[in-house]
């Protein structure tokens, strides 16, 4: 997965989907049949930037172009692009030939014409799911190496010399942006947004209180080694130092091995 | 002050909150235990008409509820936190109960002062003073608490939080209200 797209990788609970569309009578149909099979999805009235949809950490959508008139190609492209994990399956009326195809180039997985059976709609909907994941395997989401400590999507876990520091889902979804972007200082608002899924309320607290317990872990671990550096008022920036001071950087480790989690893994 | 003691306790528990001492939950639901009791221990002596009030049979019941009430919210804000599965603090809900310990400081104050038959009206304009701040701060945290795309869950359980810390510092200006009509009918 590329940097900067959400995680929909590492969520193996219920599909999250988000359906643009505002034919009301469409949505009620659909979204009582969501509700049935237990799928996180929320319904919007109107495109939002895609940023947001970063934020939500889908992994489809389902849209009407119509919504868009001439804007729909871009936003389509736009969409696509921000969010690479993403499975999208465009769902309207009437629709040429030659709209489909650019629409599928553009970055659609599916297109579905209305008037359309909700079962049809949340089966292609996971088979656009499915193929993604398929698609996204270990090599998509590598282990991560900084100084004494190896983060493993895989197992939604961190080790530091083989020893499980037993992150909470929210502290390995947090050490795992952090350590993905090594150097950067990432603010509070965006950490909050790409781990939470929703913008920071002025005031909340949540990443610092979790910052604060993720290096309580690290540093029982490995004493010797800093990882996660504040920047006042800003936010904070991933770098592992060692007990000389020397600055490493991460190394991505594409192959997930079969073995259980290595033992200290050298510096890249 | 049970009062006083609540406040104080509120404030500790949210300016180190989620870390800090476990017990502090616990203390301020045996001060909102405690609050009850006197309550109602003064009111049954209400009903007594051989007992000297300091002031008008109803004013001291309107005084007793509102410190209750004082009490009441803060232990209701303590025990919401853990209801509500709240991860982190929310720094305009530090903010206010640090103005909610400062505000219950002035009531013991003014309640000592109003005992001694001194004048009360420095510690009564520290108490609206305080309370116009922890107006501000609510409205402060509510209006970010609506901005777009804020997690509706998060906005319940701060809505709520934030909500019954206003309503302790309210009930604080309540005493200051009741006081003051006292002082008058003194004079």
């Amino acid at each position: 997965m590329r940097e900067g797209s959400p995680t929909p990788a590492v969520q193996q609970g219920p599909i999250r989907l988000a359906v643009i569309d505002t034919d009301s009578g469409f949505v009620r149909v659909l979204a009582k049949r969501l509700e049935g099979v237990g799928w996180n999805f929320r319904t919007l009235a109107a495109p939002v930037p895609p940023e947001e949809l970063v934020a939500m950490r889908l992994n489809a959508l389902v849209i009407d172009l119509s919504l868009l008139g001439p804007r729909a190609w871009d936003y389509l492209g736009r969409v696509s692009e921000a969010v690479p994990g993403l499975g999208i399956v465009v769902c309207c009326e009437q629709s040429t030939v030659a709209q489909r195809v650019r629409g599928l180039r553009l970055g659609a997985d599916d297109w579905i014409g209305k008037p359309c059976h909700p079962e049809e709609v949340i089966a292609r909907v996971e088979a656009v799911v499915r193929r993604r994941k398929r698609a996204t395997g270990p090599a998509e989401t590598p282990r991560i190496v900084a100084g004494e400590m190896e983060v493993r999507p895989d197992q939604f876990q961190a080790f530091v010399g083989g020893h499980n520091l037993e992150l909470t889902r929210r502290e390995f979804e947090l050490l795992h942006l952090l350590a993905g972007s090594p150097g950067q200082v990432l603010q509070r608002e965006e950490i909050y947004q790409r781990v939470w899924g929703y913008s920071m309320a002025h005031g909340d607290r949540s990443v610092d209180v979790f910052v604060r317990k993720l290096r309580q872990k690290l540093e029982s671990a490995s004493p010797t080694w800093h990882y996660i550096h504040t920047h006042f008022g800003i936010g904070y920036r991933f770098q592992a130092e060692g007990p000389d001071g020397d600055a490493t950087v991460p190394a991505k480790v594409e192959s997930v091995e079969e073995s259980s989690p290595a033992g200290v893994s050298a510096p890249a | 002050m049970n009062v006083e003691r609540t406040g104080e306790l509120l404030r500790e528990m949210l300016g180190a909150f989620p870390d800090g001492r476990e017990d502090l939950g616990r203390e301020i639901l045996k001060c909102e235990q405690e609050g009850d009791r006197i309550a109602h221990d003064i009111i049954y002596r209400l009903h007594d008409r051989g007992v000297r009030s300091p002031m008008a049979r109803s004013e001291l019941y309107s005084l007793v509820s509102a410190l209750d009430d004082v009490v009441d919210y803060a232990e209701q804000t303590a025990d919401s936190l853990g209801l509500y599965g709240v991860e982190a603090p929310m720094e305009q809900a530090v903010e206010l109960a640090q103005v909610l310990a400062a505000a219950a400081r002035g009531v013991r104050t003014a309640l000592v002062t109003f005992r001694g038959g001194d004048d009360l009206s420095a510690h009564l304009v520290e108490i609206h003073r305080l309370e116009n701040e922890g107006d501000r701060i609510s409205r402060d945290a509510i209006a970010s608490l609506f901005a777009r795309g804020v997690d509706p869950m998060v906005v319940i359980r701060w809505k709520d939080i934030v909500e019954s810390l206003e309503q302790a510092i309210d009930s604080c200006e309540t005493v200051a209200h009741i006081l003051e009509g006292a002082e008058l009918d003194r004079r």
